[in-house]
């Protein structure tokens, strides 16, 4: 309870903080909007020369579309905005602040800033993805819908999971943003269906690299024949990078010097 | 080039090499996935349609073409984004104004040195995959083309530089320019042919970008690596190019011009 208080605090600095900043606001939108553009046109493109792409057809990959942009809508209004600051508190030697406070500092690096301006596109990520349910030829259940819904939260968990990995190596690298552009680089892998990638790829994407668990697992298993055992995999991944998460936090905290770099 | 000009060169030279894990942990990751998922995506649209070419490309020339597309990108981005609006922001600013040397002059030749480190990058890289895919290479993929195709990115990535720095000089009046440069580089690269060759667009989509210059940034500079395009065609499109170039030049001096007088060193 005293973190959801804490965290209506978070939101409402953020809001306050990004009505100061009108212009940037609309700019975020215009931007987030070429990036759904773009995105959408691409497999447009590609299904002028394919009736098929990794199995699916153009509506089953506009669902799949859609899933990677609303979690990537989610990532940016709640974790994005916080993960940039990281590597510079960490260098900085600015982590002092977060970790004498009476709460976790993890959530409080995390989610202390909500980012309003994407919080408007996750509607627009989230009215791509209602039209491309209802344009696809086959009704669902609402049994199916709520399954869909846990799996894309459990996309945005490990899509955060993988980033914060990506930038706690900062505790030991000193560099200004740790892989983050290898983060960025790999996130390609989370935009294409999974059944694309074979042998070896396949197996870097499915286990020590998850992107392809984040939105084409889910959305596997929410269109086609439901399958226990790729469920089980996406759940066991993401209870190991959640752990592995923690390890690796733990064992950064304790080589911080608190210097600045 | 007077004294200074090396002595930035050479400063942003360590400035790219100073965390020298990282960066090479993070260029060559960024190259293979692209390389990897674009190759992987294209093998399974030839499977699905039962096909080994399309559109004049097969799998091999679209390997070598996705080498290609995500370092000579990086020659066009050259610095990171915020390599001036930060400065605006910060107040740092006012050196240019008052130092005895040409912002113009200072900015382009850091943001060149990176494009130029990504060039030597290609041409390297451009060498191991020949080693060790000489033979499924087409005899076009000369290394002379290889060499004007890495010119001709040079080339495009001054009018991209001037892009960026008519977006980044627009942090002189507005309170964040980083969302309008990331929606430039979206466009650059996409409509440019980095996501997937111009060659797959619809005919009316290319001709429309003819229009624009992001057909010459990407496509073009590839286009000319991979020995698809003639002399003369080569000449035609470079003076487009050229004029793009000028244009972009011309307009991002003219910002600098105006805007200057905006600046009021505070820093936020």
């Amino acid at each position: 309870m005293r973190y959801l208080k804490l965290y209506l605090y978070f939101l409402r600095f953020s809001f306050s903080k990004a009505l100061s900043f009108r212009l940037d606001f609309f700019f975020r939108i215009f931007m987030d909007l070429i990036y759904y553009f773009i995105n959408i046109s691409f497999f447009k493109l590609v299904y002028l020369h394919t009736p098929l792409l990794g199995g699916w057809t153009q509506p089953q990959v506009m669902i799949f579309v859609a899933c990677y942009l609303v979690i990537d809508a989610i990532n940016m209004t709640v974790f994005s905005s916080n993960m940039w600051w990281l590597p510079y508190f960490i260098n900085k030697g600015e982590l002092d602040y977060y970790l004498i406070r009476p709460v976790s500092p993890l959530f409080f690096l995390s989610l202390r800033e909500f980012s309003a301006n994407s919080f408007v596109n996750f509607f627009m990520a989230f009215g791509f993805l209602i039209y491309a349910l209802i344009s696809y030829p086959v009704p669902f259940s609402i049994g199916e819908l709520l399954l869909f819904s846990a799996l894309i939260i459990n996309g945005v968990f490990l899509y955060y999971l993988i980033q914060m990995l990506m930038i706690l190596p900062v505790f030991w690298t000193h560099s200004s943003r740790g892989f983050v552009d290898l983060f960025y680089a790999l996130g390609l892998a989370m935009e294409r269906p999974d059944k694309i990638f074979k042998g070896w790829l396949r197996i870097i994407f499915t286990t020590i690299l998850p992107f392809s668990l984040i939105a084409s697992f889910p959305t596997k298993i929410f269109l086609e024949d439901f399958e226990w055992s790729a469920l089980g995999h996406l759940v066991l991944v993401t209870t190991i990078f959640w752990i592995l998460m923690l390890t690796v936090w733990k064992i950064g905290l304790k080589n911080y010097s608190s210097a600045s770099s | 080039m007077k004294n200074w000009g090396r002595f930035v060169i050479s400063m942003e030279l360590r400035k790219i090499l100073a965390y020298r894990s990282d960066f090479w942990l993070s260029f060559l990751g960024q190259t293979f996935i692209q390389l990897f998922v674009g190759r992987a995506l294209w093998q399974s649209v030839f499977e699905a349609s039962n096909v080994t070419e399309m559109n004049g490309m097969n799998i091999d020339t679209l390997t070598l073409y996705y080498l290609i597309a995500p370092i000579g990108t990086r020659i066009l981005t050259g610095e990171n984004i915020g390599f001036i609006s930060r400065e605006i922001y910060e107040g740092s600013f006012t050196k240019y104004l008052i130092y005895p040397l040409s912002f113009f002059s200072y900015k382009s030749i850091t943001y060149l040195t990176y494009s130029l480190f990504y060039s030597i990058q290609l041409l390297i890289l451009y060498i191991l995959y020949s080693l060790f895919y000489y033979h499924s290479l087409p005899d076009f993929t000369h290394f002379g083309f290889a060499i004007a195709g890495t010119l001709t990115f040079l080339i495009a990535s001054v009018a991209s530089m001037s892009i960026a720095m008519s977006i980044e000089l627009l942090a002189l009046w507005v309170d964040n320019t980083w969302s309008l440069m990331v929606g430039f580089r979206f466009f650059m690269h996409f409509l440019g042919g980095a996501f997937i060759p111009l060659v797959f667009f619809p005919e009316w989509a290319n001709k429309a970008l003819e229009w624009t210059p992001f057909p010459y940034f990407v496509n073009f500079p590839i286009q000319t690596f991979m020995g698809n395009i003639s002399l003369h065609d080569w000449i035609k499109q470079a003076s487009v190019l050229l004029l793009w170039v000028l244009v972009c030049a011309t307009i991002s001096k003219l910002i600098w011009k105006r805007g200057q007088y905006q600046y009021t060193g505070v820093g936020i």
